[in-house]
């Protein structure tokens, strides 16, 4: 359990953001991706992907679109609209400042 | 940003829709999970519960979701308002009470808006830049009267209009004309305009072209004539191939150039004009020299500011010319002995709004029509009192519910949400109550008030159905209020620990306060009922000096060149057809109509009159008849004679004269005998045969109108008169001989010529109108405010009853007898009454100085009106308690003891 992370608060958005980044997604699989790529590092329930899905949908970072999935089922897939990537971009760059900064601050003191 | 609007909208119209999506996503995922755990090795039981388990409450998940559509207040909306339907639905007796109240009110409101609305607020239809377009006036004082001049001759507007304060100017006229040739000619209403009048408009025409300046030009103008619209659809079906044909109007073909667009009226507030013929042309076919004096004043005058001058600068520019005009016709009248010189003075001209309504020659009926606004928001505020009572006495009886949803931790924002969201829903029933009231009222108030603007219905007027819902709102605002701030004041944990038992009763302040506002503001609306019920039985009972229910009128249109010896020809023949009518027992010609706006007038003069008190501020009013003039009328002759067939053109002339002129003339002497002179200096002298009562029949508030009559046939004589009409008195109702009168006398008119024909009370009516209104307004709504109130007590007492039955029981127990319980109750009723009349007697005595000129011989401040409703409202007070009274006796004392 030690090796498992919560999310620090507003970080789910930036990490939906990234993983649409490839192309477009249903929910599932964008759980299972952040779960992977982080190692299973992050600790997520993965139903509280969805208010966070239907959150970016609303400020028109993402749009949703019913889709033929895999073996033929209905999904719901999301990509990121124009805006989203430029959200994503700034984010990461945030991100980025943020972490640096910390890091800084951390190994100096 | 407009992306999240679309999103939400489609969050709050497609709920169940995304509820069903996100129902699906949330399975699928589920689902997916699922097979990866089996593809592991796991068996399907211990696989979906793995997948369960890491993804969380489902249920709570789909709420977060929806949270995130960020349609929360929405939604809690609809919660509270389902709540309060199903509150409703539980309580009929209080939702019909308050629906009841809503709906009169609100309803009341929307019908009297769209008759004030048109009378007062509403612009012509199509008109631009409203804010600088004025009707022209001009105000002088002539023999010390001050005088109100709305109608101008034509020459006078081509001198006032050429100023530099205005940029655009029009005439404006409107009269019945007939339309159509031979048997088919029908009477419309024709409007005569300037060919300017089209740029006040921002409007194009729906068929051909408007008239041109090289059209309407002095002395005639062209022959053509654009349609109205309506008249363009029911008389031609709308048939684009109309244009460059042929319409007769009046007995002269006009060529027809253009087709206005719908609901264009020009400048009428009355029918819709029918035709639009350039103003010069119909002026020219009813006086040849209309353009070169000021002989007929006829036409109304619009214009519009040039934009960044002031009304004020209008006001002066229009004042110099007017003067200057006033002088140029003083010059050339010359030394005309009927020419009013020194009389006229302080003239001046001056600009209002185009509505008559807001005017300076406001009929009463417009008055009438505000007041009855203001009665109807006086009702509005009753019953918002009353309703916020009901809530009042509604959230009194849930204080247990609200205590303990408070104490459960709801927050007082959501509480009050929800007590707001209740009255909105009342207030949007009582709404939609109130529409089919006033679409319904709304067909009985214009037929009283604009009798003439044809039926729009409230429901597809767009200015209506703005002021009923902003209406609605307030009202959901005003009663909403009270009850929520009462609910939250409430000390939570007294309440549940008092429970029924103690501290539930109490008087409330703001109960008191609405329900002696009810108890005054129906006082006030009685009051003006009782005041104006009595100034219409006085209107109603009043002897206006003449008979009219069995009076009818027969008007001769002339459309022929008759010599003198013709006319009287024709007035001898239309007179016997008249006589020979069966059922008729008398006739007459007459030169004028009572209440017809036609009456001669003139100063009588005789040798030694002081003519300066004779003349300041009066008008004599002059009639003409044959023998049977007074038996028609019924107009009873005080000393003398009447006319007599002995009166020919050839005998000495003579002279009637009424009570009020003979005193005027002669106070204290005899006027039999008296000789006086009228008109022109060579006019011979009348000797006064006789003196006939008084009669109204020019203004009907005055009870001393000078009249004087001259025998027919002098009349014809001496002054040229010309026959105006025949006057018929009948056996029975004068409705039922209008129609044989017309043919009998039609058929003796020549060439074009026809009568129209009606029964007197046609004239006579309509100056009765606007009392007729108040009476009927004022009692329908103080009626209802004093019901709504009635209602309001009834609630409040027997709630009260209710909730102290504890008290009520130990009363009892102690020894308190049925009448001492019953005293109580009622009195307490009474009490609230007595308060009210109080209150509400003094603000109609203070209204009373506003009241009394829209009275008719009825004071303002009469005692006996006061204290009739005094003893209305304590009467409505006893039969509104004495119910709950009655029930209050019945209390157990045992029973009222032991329960709880």
């Amino acid at each position: 359990m030690d090796d498992r992370l919560d999310l620090p608060q507003g970080t789910l958005d930036l990490l939906i953001l990234k993983a649409l980044s490839l192309g477009a997604q249903h929910g599932w699989a964008i759980s299972e991706r952040i779960h992977d790529v982080s190692r299973a590092t992050l600790q997520i329930p993965q139903g509280s992907l969805y208010p966070a899905l239907h959150r970016l949908e609303r400020r028109g970072w993402i749009r949703a679109e019913w889709g033929a999935s895999d073996n033929n089922r209905r999904a719901k897939y999301y990509e990121l609209t124009r805006t989203g990537k430029k959200q994503l971009q700034a984010e990461t760059a945030a991100w980025d400042k943020l972490t640096t900064a910390v890091d800084l601050v951390l190994r100096m003191v | 940003m407009f992306s999240d609007v679309r999103y939400r909208l489609r969050a709050i119209f497609n709920r169940d829709a995304m509820d069903q999506e996100l129902e699906e996503e949330l399975s699928a995922h589920i689902e997916r999970e699922t097979e990866k755990y089996v593809r592991m090795g796991l068996s399907r039981a211990e696989a979906e519960r793995r997948a369960r388990v890491a993804f969380g409450g489902k249920e709570r998940i789909k709420d977060d979701a929806r949270d995130a559509r960020g349609t929360t207040v929405w939604d809690s909306f609809l919660q509270d308002a389902r709540y309060a339907l199903r509150g409703l639905r539980s309580k009929p007796g209080f939702t019909a009470a308050v629906l009841i109240a809503l709906g009169l009110g609100v309803g009341a409101n929307t019908a009297m808006f769209g008759i004030v609305d048109r009378l007062l607020f509403r612009p012509p239809a199509y008109l631009a830049d409203e804010e600088r377009i004025h009707r022209i006036f001009v105000h002088y004082v002539w023999n010390a009267e001050s005088r109100l001049e709305a109608s101008h001759s034509y020459l006078r507007f081509q001198q006032l209009t050429a100023v530099p304060s205005l940029d655009l100017t029009a005439a404006f006229d409107e009269r019945r004309v007939e339309v159509g040739q031979g048997v088919d000619a029908r009477e419309f209403p024709i409007a005569g305009v300037s060919a300017t009048l089209f740029d006040f408009f921002d409007v194009r025409p729906a068929l051909g072209r408007f008239f041109t300046a090289d059209e309407d030009r002095t002395p005639v103008g062209a022959a053509v004539v654009v349609l109205g619209y309506d008249f363009w659809q029911t008389e031609y079906g709308g048939a684009r191939d109309v244009i460059g044909t042929t319409i007769y109007a009046g007995s002269l073909p006009h060529t027809i150039v253009g087709v206005a667009p719908p609901g264009f009226t020009g400048f009428s507030e009355r029918e819709r004009p029918a035709l639009y013929i350039p103003i010069t042309t119909v002026a020219y076919n009813i006086s040849k020299d209309y353009y070169q004096n000021h002989g007929w004043t006829w036409l109304s005058m619009y214009a519009r500011r040039r934009s960044g001058s002031t009304i004020a600068a209008a006001n002066a520019d229009l004042t110099t010319a007017y003067q200057r005009s006033w002088n140029a016709e003083r010059e050339a009248s010359g030394s005309s002995a009927s020419w009013p010189t020194a009389r006229v003075a302080n003239a001046y001209a001056s600009v209002a709004p185009v509505q008559s309504a807001r005017g300076p020659d406001a009929g009463t009926d417009a008055r009438v029509a505000t007041w009855v606004m203001g009665v109807v928001v006086i009702v509005l505020l009753v019953a918002c009192a009353n309703v916020a009572n009901l809530l009042l006495a509604r959230a009194a009886s849930r204080r247990r519910e609200t205590a303990l949803r408070l104490a459960l931790g709801v927050s007082t924002r959501r509480l009050l949400q929800q007590l707001l969201t209740e009255s909105l829903v009342l207030a949007a029933l009582g709404g939609a109550l109130g529409l089919a009231l006033a679409t319904w009222g709304g067909r009985v108030l214009r037929a009283l008030f604009l009798p003439e603007a044809g039926s729009v219905p409230v429901a597809s007027d767009g200015r209506t159905l703005v002021f009923l819902g902003v209406t609605t709102l307030g009202v959901a605002l005003l009663t909403g209020l009270a009850p929520a701030f009462a609910a939250l004041r409430d000390d939570v944990a007294g309440s549940l620990k008092a429970g029924q038992r103690e501290g539930t009763y109490r008087r409330s302040h703001a109960r008191t306060a609405l329900l002696l506002f009810q108890g005054a503001l129906s006082v006030v609306l009685l009051v003006g009922a009782g005041l104006f019920v009595r100034s219409l039985n006085n209107v109603r009972n009043m002897r206006l000096g003449y008979d009219v229910d069995p009076v009818v009128v027969v008007q001769g249109r002339i459309r022929a060149e008759l010599n003198g010896a013709q006319v009287d020809a024709l007035g001898a023949r239309l007179l016997n057809a008249a006589l020979t009518t069966p059922g008729v027992q008398s006739a007459t010609l007459t030169a004028s109509i009572p209440f017809g706006g036609n009456e001669g007038r003139g100063f009588p003069f005789y040798p030694g009159a002081d003519t300066a008190r004779i003349r300041r501020g009066l008008r004599y009013m002059l009639q003409a008849g044959t023998p049977q003039y007074f038996a028609t009328l019924g107009t009873r002759i005080l000393r003398g004679r009447g006319i007599t067939d002995a009166d020919r053109g050839n005998t000495p002339p003579v002279v009637i004269v009424n009570q009020a002129m003979a005193d005027r003339l002669w106070p204290g002497e005899d006027p039999l005998g008296k000789q006086l002179r009228v008109g022109e200096a060579r006019n011979p002298y009348m000797t006064v045969v006789g003196v006939a009562e008084n009669m109204r029949g020019s203004q009907i508030e005055n009870a001393s109108e000078n009249w004087y009559y001259i025998p027919w046939e002098q009349y014809r004589a001496i002054f040229d008169g010309q026959p105006y009409g025949v006057l018929v008195r009948v056996n029975g109702r004068a409705e039922d001989f209008v129609d044989v009168l017309r043919r009998r006398l039609q058929a003796e008119m020549p060439g074009n010529s026809y009568v129209r024909a009606g029964a007197l009370r046609a004239f006579v009516g309509p100056r009765q109108r606007a009392w007729e209104f108040g009476a009927k307004m004022f009692v329908a709504f103080g009626a209802l405010a004093l019901g709504l109130a009635a209602i309001g007590l009834y609630s409040v007492v027997a709630y009260a009853v209710a909730q102290r039955s504890h008290e009520l029981g130990v009363r009892m127990a102690l020894g308190a007898s049925v009448r001492d319980v019953l005293r109580m109750v009622v009195g307490q009723g009474v009490s609230f009454a007595v308060a009210g009349i109080v209150i509400g007697g003094v603000i109609a005595l203070w209204a009373g100085k506003w009241v009394q000129p829209l009275l008719f011989d009825q004071a303002a401040r009469d005692p006996a009106v006061f204290a009739i409703v005094g003893l209305v409202l304590i009467i409505a007070s006893v039969a509104a308690t004495i119910g709950p009274a009655w029930r209050a006796t019945r209390v157990d004392p045992t029973v009222a003891l032991r329960s709880d």
